[in-house]
């Protein structure tokens, strides 16, 4: 692999999924404006209009059509794309449903900002985590090589017939969509031949007439239901099994599901998602060298949730801090709910705290992160 | 135009929406579905959002339409059908992809999604089926519905009805038709030219489909009353083609209101209108005229 001359760019997340997206070839691309993944759909309809790129670049009146459109293109058998942000990820909602439980697998880029009112246009998670549930796969990223890298396995991903269903890669807004860092690209030989072209299980064409969505009964319904539950824990292999494959073929290893960054034995654990991951390594290196051992463990993959492999992870942790950006109000942070009942259901006993940072585009630095770590820590 | 005989032979060999399916006794729309589905030759795939159709298709094996449908969230259809189309211009040109939607789907939830897709001036057969009020969950009160019909949720009412069809024009759509399940062959024909003649443009079929159960009608009436709607003036059976009208030969005569038969006859058939106030019947004779007096204005030399 030495031997292959990839270009490196320096890009901003926008520009990075853009990339990997042209490579990507989709049949139908549907976007609606939103700050801030507008660049993303800015960058695929100039070079379909400059003929670089052979999509159909639908220019909808809604993101509830964005997505719709993306529907109508799978069920087609064709590859589809679409980016959001915030309150155009809930426009979207009837239809990311629909999507997600129809089994029509494609790729959506959400670049996370949080919701109104108060209009910000910042970063937080409560728009992806809005749609957990929605039968999507969720992807976290922490920078934009990865979020290069993850369109281009997302897809490979949800097109797999074990899988088969769509995903999220979910980018942070303006911490990595509109800052630039250096990118390597794949060429479009390996593109292609890591991603091979869509397969789809089933299409709809007056060859063969049948329905889709049509009235379901009970039994029916919850054997389709059961089928998307069963698909996602098949989807947790072939997710570590694809990023094994690509870090063996071009060097990048994210982790699969989780990423641990930091002491093998470390005492202190933190567990997050997204740029405050990346954030959390300097602050765990930092707290190491204080005589406060402590790692990073990363959920790259929200859905399918790896309960298994967190709880294993954190079961070698004398305490974990679980930092979300986002509060299912009533409760906690999603991670932390969901955390917490992994660990519960691996009989791990480490004292797990949840804590909520950076919502509203608050910018969380390192500094921030050592210190509300001590703060906890203390405490218990 | 086809000839009765025609429509027939053709109907008895492919059977666009089969026996067994779901509708109710005397419905309209049935009807249209079947004319509709003949005149596109088996290259139909139907986008259906919520309406009487996701019902009468039935479910599991066996249902009851003989072409692929899919069944999309309300507000939807268009744009779904547009990523259909899309695909397929590639993959397969073969394939006319058809909208398939009442009037709550088209008029009210729908508009905008309508709107766009027609702009974008997709390759989609649009059909707005007009039952006249939201059938499937019992006849509550939609934008098309006409002044002074008695609705679960209205009383009769004074505002005209929404007219999609007078909005697709305006809209610069390269093909809009007007037509009636009481006139088959005119429907027949109308679907047939939309698909031969206009394929690549967005094109918009509105047809008068009346519902015996939702505007409480003699299941036995669904033709008389469809036909009265265009022989009282109600419903002027015509095309537009980039904008232009020209009015249907079965429906022509009824510009001169001096040949129309009685409204109030029309109306006594439907018990929706039983019990009409004079102020409605009158903003419904507006109605009609205000409809007429926009023909006339967007009538080819």
């Amino acid at each position: 692999m030495a031997t292959t001359q990839r270009q490196i760019d320096l890009l901003t997340g926008n520009e990075a999924v853009s990339a990997a997206v042209k490579q990507i070839r989709p049949d139908v691309i549907a976007v609606y404006p939103i700050t801030p993944s507008t660049h993303i759909a800015e960058m695929l309809a100039q070079a379909v209009d400059a003929g670089e790129l052979d999509s159909e670049f639908v220019k909808v009146e809604s993101e509830h059509s964005a997505m719709a459109t993306c529907i109508g293109a799978v069920a087609a058998g064709g590859r589809a794309f679409t980016a959001t942000a915030s309150q155009g990820l809930l426009y979207m909602a009837e239809n990311i449903f629909w999507a997600g439980y129809g089994r029509l697998p494609m790729v959506a880029a959400v670049v996370n900002r949080a919701l109104a009112p108060g209009w910000s246009i910042w970063v937080d998670h409560q728009d992806t985590m809005a749609m957990r549930d929605a039968g999507w796969g969720q992807f976290y990223v922490k920078n934009n090589q990865e979020a290069y890298d993850t369109v281009i396995q997302a897809y490979k991903i949800a097109e797999d017939h074990n899988v088969y269903f769509p995903f999220m890669v979910a980018l942070d807004g303006f911490v990595l969509s509109h800052t630039a860092s250096p990118v390597e690209f794949l060429t479009q030989e390996e593109v292609e031949e890591f991603v091979p072209p869509f397969n789809p299980l089933f299409r709809l064409h007056p060859s063969e007439p049948m329905s889709f969505g049509a009235i379901s009964k009970p039994d029916e319904y919850i054997a389709m239901r059961e089928d998307l539950m069963k698909s996602m824990e098949r989807a947790k292999k072939v997710i570590q099994d694809v990023n094994i494959e690509f870090a063996k073929k071009f060097g990048r290893d994210w982790g699969g599901l989780i990423e641990v960054v930091g002491p093998e034995d470390a005492e202190i654990g933190i567990v997050t998602m997204s740029t405050l991951a990346e954030e959390a390594e300097v602050a765990a290196e930092q707290l190491t060298k204080e005589g406060m051992s402590t790692s990073v463990t990363r959920i790259r993959s929200f859905r399918p949730f790896p309960g298994e492999e967190l709880a294993k992870q954190i079961s070698k942790y004398d305490i974990a801090i679980v930092i979300d950006r986002a509060i299912s109000f009533g409760n906690a942070g999603q991670i932390y709910i969901e955390t917490n009942s992994a660990l519960r259901d691996y009989d791990v006993d480490t004292k797990l705290i949840g804590t909520v940072m950076g919502i509203g585009g608050q910018d969380i630095a390192y500094g921030d992160i050592i210190e509300r770590v001590k703060n906890l820590t203390k405490k218990a | 135009m086809v000839k009765l005989k025609e429509l027939i032979e053709i109907e008895a060999t492919y059977v666009g929406n089969m026996k067994g399916n779901l509708a109710c006794a005397g419905c309209g729309l049935n009807l249209a579905l079947r004319h509709a589905l003949a005149a596109l030759d088996q290259h139909a795939l139907l986008v259906v959002p919520a309406c009487c159709t996701s019902v009468i298709q039935g479910f599991g094996e066996g249902y009851g339409i003989n072409a692929p449908v899919f069944n999309s969230a309300f507000a939807a259809s268009p744009a779904v059908a547009s990523g259909f189309a899309r695909v397929y211009k590639k993959k397969d040109p073969s394939v006319q992809v058809v909208v398939w939607a009442g009037d709550g789907g088209t008029a009210d939830i729908g508009l905008a999604t309508l709107s766009g897709a027609a702009e974008r001036d997709e390759d989609i057969i649009y059909v707005m089926y007009n039952n006249e009020a939201y059938q499937n969950t019992g006849d509550q009160k939609s934008g098309a519905t006409p002044p002074g019909a008695v609705t679960t949720t209205s009383s009769g009412e004074k505002r005209p009805s929404k007219s999609v069809s007078r909005l697709m024009i305006t809209h610069g759509v390269k093909y809009v038709a007007t037509a009636n399940t009481a006139y088959p062959l005119d429907l027949y024909d109308k679907m047939k030219r939309a698909y031969e003649e206009f394929r690549g443009h967005f094109r918009f079929i509105e047809i008068y489909a009346p519902c015996p159960a939702g505007w409480n009608v003699d299941p036995r009436y669904t033709a008389k009353v469809g036909k009265l709607a265009v022989e009282t003036g109600y419903w002027p059976l015509y095309e537009a083609v980039d904008g232009k009208i020209t009015l249907s030969r079965q429906g022509r005569r009824f510009l001169d209101p001096e040949k129309r038969k009685s409204l109030e006859d029309w109306l006594a058939l439907q018990g929706r209108f039983k019990k009409i106030k004079p102020e409605f019947l009158e903003a419904l004779r507006q109605d009609i005229d205000h409809s007429w007096e926009f023909v006339k204005k967007h009538m080819a030399e």
